[in-house]
């Protein structure tokens, strides 16, 4: 036996599972080799420091955790893991639970009209809340001109985009709608108040440099507008933009815009003999196309406010100095094809 | 050595019959042993702690088709060895094992910080030779001289011949012999 084989036994000799054929062998070598001697000792060592080592042992509470880990999962969730756990049965599952529930939410919108008419509403909003704004706030705010400017280049733009027939149409429906009209003498009676209660708003003349005395009139004309609104008489087709503008008030809201514009001429006809000048008046509005919408008594007597073609404006205005002191507050350069025209008449 | 492990019979019947508290008698007797083996593998507590854990789950799941063929303790180190192996030969776990910090923590898992302070020199040089053998040469000396299996039982718990137990067992020795060379008297 040699060196090396001697060697490669020394682990089943150490384990004492040699058998007793090599045993034998092995001792003879062992007896005539003083390194396998020293070799096999310090293999005897090395496994001796392998077994002096001292056992592990496992963490505190291994036997708790342990215990936990292997309790059996309560049915319901073996139960629920069963059934969606194995994707062919949980992914046609959870797509039918989405086409149930959309199926559900269609449903419900379907049968219940209260949420379409919110669905509705919130749709519309912004055309709704919008144009009354723009209408209302021209004759009542105290607005800053770039304001107006702006309000009026909308409202241009509105008109632009709307056919005149709608317009037209919108317009008569809503001088017909009587609600339309309660809502107007309510939101009338809100924009007196604020109008008694604010500073004097700038009239377009004012802004011009003019200086004149329009409020009270003004307060005046607008009471009285209010309460005729309703019945106001459908605005011609526009032919120009300032006509289109008069024409867009009631299509884009309600009665109150048009009961709410100003008048395109205003001014005071002081008289010395208030009937005659009234029958004057008749008769000049019968000879010249003219109409008279309405007639309110105020504190100084009575305003009338009355409608009259552009081409007989000059003459209706020239004939209303024969009739007596003609002081018109406001009367711009350019009028519409029916001028609106309100009159304060005085002694 | 071998007696160690005793006798499991009544045990095996008691687990057979689901006696609820007989698994937990299973895992007090042996919870040292199985975790024993997988710190010395895997080098670290937290893991072997959690292989540990793993193995008595499965024996949990599956002891009630044990038929008792081979010794309880055999099939218990079965299980820990394969998962210990199937673990180190993932390569996430390849760069774990790596390092010293590692050798340090197995060396010193059950010490307190003083007694750790006082730690020979030698003892962690043992784990380091033990922690740098190849795995297959590592878990035969473990099973045979720090849980005291006979070869029988190594070859049965690796499902290895006896001749093959016999040599990785040898060359696992002399490899540590050669590491161990300045420890020796």
């Amino acid at each position: 036996m040699t060196c090396h084989d001697a060697r490669e036994l020394f682990s089943v000799l150490v384990d004492e599972v040699l058998g007793a054929d090599e045993r034998g062998a092995l001792d003879a070598h062992l007896e005539t080799c003083a390194d396998c001697r020293r070799e096999l000792q310090r293999f005897r060592d090395t496994v001796g420091l392998l077994r002096a080592v001292e056992p592990a042992r496992a963490p505190a509470g291994f036997v708790d955790r342990v215990l936990e880990a292997a309790r059996p999962t309560p049915w319901p969730r073996r139960w629920l893991r069963a059934l969606f756990l194995p994707w062919p049965l949980k992914l046609p599952i959870e797509a039918a639970a989405i086409v149930l529930v959309t199926v559900g939410v269609v449903y419900v919108f379907r049968a219940t009209p209260e949420l379409q008419r919110a669905a509705r509403l919130e749709s519309t909003k912004p055309a709704v809340t919008e144009a009354p704004r723009a209408a209302i706030s021209e004759p009542s705010s105290p607005a800053t001109p770039p304001d107006r400017a702006r309000e009026r280049q909308y409202m241009e733009k509105k008109i632009a985009a709307t056919p005149p027939a709608a317009r037209n149409e919108a317009e008569q429906r809503a001088a017909g709608l009587k609600d339309a009209s309660r809502d107007v003498d309510k939101r009338q009676d809100i924009d007196k108040q604020k109008e008694a209660s604010r500073p004097t708003p700038r009239t377009e003349s004012q802004v011009a440099g003019k200086k004149v005395e329009a409020p009270p009139a003004r307060a005046e004309r607008e009471a009285g507008a209010a309460k005729e609104s309703a019945r106001l008489p459908a605005a011609p087709a526009p032919e120009s933009r300032a006509d289109a503008l008069q024409a867009q008030r009631p299509a884009t809201g309600s009665t109150a815009a048009k009961s709410l514009a100003p008048p395109d001429v205003s001014g005071g006809l002081a008289v010395s003999d208030r009937d005659a000048a009234l029958r004057g008046l008749a008769q000049l509005l019968a000879r010249l196309g003219g109409v008279e919408n309405r007639r309110v008594d105020g504190h100084e007597g009575p305003i009338i406010e009355l409608t009259i073609p552009r081409e007989a404006y000059a003459e209706f205005a020239g004939e209303l100095a024969r009739l007596g002191r003609w002081q018109p507050t406001i009367e711009p350069a350019a009028l519409p094809a029916q001028i609106r025209v309100v009159l304060r008449i005085t002694r | 050595m071998e007696g160690r492990i005793g006798d499991d019979s009544h045990l095996v019947d008691r687990l057979r019959q689901g006696d609820p508290r007989a698994f937990e008698d299973l895992v007090i007797a042996y919870q040292h042993r199985v975790f024993g083996v997988a710190l010395r593998m895997l080098g670290s507590q937290a893991e072997a702690e959690d292989l540990a854990q793993e193995v008595f789950v499965r024996v949990h799941g599956a002891v009630a088709g044990f038929r008792g063929d081979a010794k309880l303790s055999t099939w218990l180190y079965t299980i820990a060895s394969r998962l210990c192996l199937n673990r180190l030969a993932s390569s996430d776990r390849r760069m774990i094992r790596e390092g010293e910090e590692t050798l340090t923590r197995l060396a010193s898992s059950h010490a307190s910080p003083a007694a750790e302070l006082e730690r020979s020199e030698l003892e962690a040089a043992l784990h380091r030779a033990i922690a740098e053998l190849p795995e297959e040469r590592r878990i035969v000396v473990v099973l045979r001289d720090l849980e005291g299996l006979s070869y029988e039982e190594i070859a049965a718990v690796l499902e290895l011949e006896l001749g093959t137990v016999r040599s990785r067992l040898h060359r696992a020795r002399m490899d540590l012999r050669e590491k161990l060379e300045r420890f020796l008297p």
